[in-house]
C-alpha cells in the first residue's frame, strides 16, 4: 500500500496569510501530484490565521477541474483547519463542483440573475 | 490647465466628481495639471487611494500635477497618511494613529500587501479593540478585494489603498482602486455579457456569478464581503466604469456616474464595536467537505 502524504499549508506559503491565489497554486501543485500519484493526502493547515476564497479556489477548488469527485472525497483530508474557515472552504468547493461539473447550469444560473435583475429594474 | 475639486466623502457625488476630474484630464499629456483644492473642506482619506489613482494615471502621461489651495485640516490628514508624500510635501507624524498609510503596489506584490496589513491592522496599539472573530473577517474582507483587484483588473499600473479609523464612531474605512479594465469590460470579455456599468458590478456580487474562465473556480469574494458588510452593519461601495453601486442595511442601491472611473474602486466601512460571533451555529467536519 502506498504511503499517505501530509502537506503542510503553512510550509508551502511560508506564512499564516495564505491570501494570494499564486499561493494557492503552489499548493494545488503539489497536492494535485500527490493525488496524481495514487497517493492518500492530508492537507493540514496548522498555524495558518488568514484565508481567501482566491487562495482556496486555486489550492483546492482547481482540484474538480482535474479529478472526479469521487476520487478526491476518497484521498484528500483536510486537518487542522478553524471552524469558520471549514465554513469558507465547503462554500469554495460547493462553488467549484458547480463551475466544473455542470457548465450549462453555470450558464443558466447566470442567465437567470440577469433576467431577475432586467425585471427589477 | 487648472481644475478646482470639491469635497470628498463615501458617496456617489464624490465618485462622480473624481471620475470627472479623470475625463477632463484623461487626454492631457505633457502638462501641468494643477487641482485647486479651495473647495474641498473635507477629505475622507481612505478616499485618497481613488484620487491617487486618477493622479497616478496623469503621471504616467507624462503630467506635473500639483496639489494647490489645501485647507490645512485636510492637508494635516492627507500628510500624515503619506498621501502628499508622493505630491512633494513632508511626511507628519500620526499622533494618534488613526491613519492607515496610503500605498501603491504592483500585482504581484501581493507578500508586501499582506505585510502592509499587518503593520497597520494587526501591530497598532492604536486600532480599536475589535472582537478575534470581527478582525479576522476584516482582514479576509481587506484581502478579498485586493485579489479581486488583482485577479480582474488586468491592470499593470498597480493598485492603491488607503484607510483611516474614526474613534468616536467607531467606524473604519478601507479602500482599494485599481486602474484596469473594469468589472463591466471583464464580464464583457469573459462572458459575453453586455451589461451596464451599474449592473455588471450587481452581477458581479452575486455568488454564482465569475468572470473567470479556465482552471481556477471563482466568483464568491464579493458576495462574501457583502454577507460580512450585512452582518457587521458596515457600508460596501463600488464604483467601476460609469457603475455606482453601494451596499447598505442589507439594501442595495445602483447608480449611473456622468462619466467612467478608470477602473474599480472598493470601499468598505466597518462597525469596529460589532461585537458579533461569526461563528455559526452548527460546526462543519472536516471529514464533509469534499
Amino acid at each position: 500500500m502506498k504511503e499517505s502524504v501530509r502537506i503542510s499549508v503553512f510550509e508551502v506559503v511560508g506564512s499564516p496569510l495564505c491570501v494570494a491565489s499564486n499561493d494557492g497554486q503552489r499548493v494545488f501543485e503539489r497536492l494535485a501530484a500527490a493525488v496524481q500519484e495514487g497517493r492518500n493526502v492530508a492537507l493540514s493547515f496548522h498555524n495558518v490565521d488568514t484565508l481567501t476564497s482566491a487562495f482556496l479556489n486555486a489550492a483546492i477548488g482547481q482540484l474538480y477541474g482535474k479529478f472526479s469527485e469521487e476520487h478526491i472525497r476518497s484521498v484528500v483530508q483536510v486537518e487542522d483547519m478553524a471552524p469558520d474557515d471549514l465554513v469558507l472552504l465547503k462554500r469554495v468547493v460547493d462553488t467549484a463542483k458547480q463551475y466544473f461539473k455542470d457548465p450549462p447550469r453555470f450558464e443558466q444560473v447566470i442567465r437567470e440573475t440577469m433576467e431577475d435583475q432586467d425585471d427589477a429594474v | 490647465m487648472k481644475l478646482p475639486l470639491p469635497e470628498i466623502r463615501h458617496d456617489r457625488d464624490s465618485f462622480e466628481a473624481l471620475a470627472y476630474l479623470h475625463a477632463q484630464t484623461r487626454e492631457c499629456f505633457l502638462d501641468d495639471v494643477e487641482i485647486d483644492m479651495k473647495e474641498t473642506s473635507w477629505f475622507d482619506a481612505d478616499m485618497c487611494a481613488a484620487f491617487g489613482a486618477i493622479l497616478y494615471s496623469l503621471g504616467e502621461n507624462l503630467n506635473t500635477v500639483n496639489l494647490v489651495n489645501l485647507h490645512p485640516s485636510v492637508e494635516k490628514v492627507l500628510s500624515k497618511n503619506g498621501f502628499l508624500s508622493h505630491y512633494g510635501r513632508v511626511k507628519l507624524p500620526d499622533r494618534w494613529g488613526t491613519t492607515i498609510s496610503y500605498q501603491r503596489f504592483d500585482v504581484k506584490d501581493d507578500r508586501y500587501f499582506s505585510g502592509y496589513i499587518e503593520d497597520e491592522f494587526i501591530q497598532r496599539s492604536e486600532m480599536p479593540a475589535m472582537s478575534p472573530g470581527l478582525l479576522k473577517k476584516f482582514r479576509e474582507s481587506i484581502f478579498e478585494i485586493f485579489s479581486n483587484a488583482v485577479w480582474h483588473s488586468r491592470t499593470k499600473l498597480g493598485i492603491f489603498s488607503c484607510g483611516q479609523f474614526f474613534p468616536s464612531r467607531n467606524r473604519l474605512d478601507f479602500t482599494v482602486a485599481d486602474l484596469g479594465v473594469g468589472i463591466r469590460q471583464n464580464v464583457q470579455d469573459h462572458v459575453g455579457h453586455d451589461l451596464s456599468p451599474e449592473k455588471a458590478i450587481d452581477w458581479a456580487t452575486q455568488g454564482n456569478n465569475t468572470t473567470k474562465q479556465g482552471d481556477v473556480p471563482g466568483g464568491l469574494g464579493l458576495k462574501l464581503l457583502c454577507e460580512f458588510i450585512d452582518l457587521n452593519g458596515g457600508c460596501l461601495r463600488i464604483a467601476s466604469d460609469a457603475g455606482y453601486w453601494c451596499r447598505e442595511r442589507k439594501e442595495t442601491t445602483l447608480a449611473r456616474l456622468s462619466h467612467p472611473f478608470p477602473g474599480t474602486v472598493a470601499s468598505v466601512e466597518i462597525n469596529t464595536a460589532d461585537r458579533s460571533s461569526y461563528r455559526l451555529a452548527s460546526e462543519l467536519n472536516a471529514k464533509d467537505i469534499f
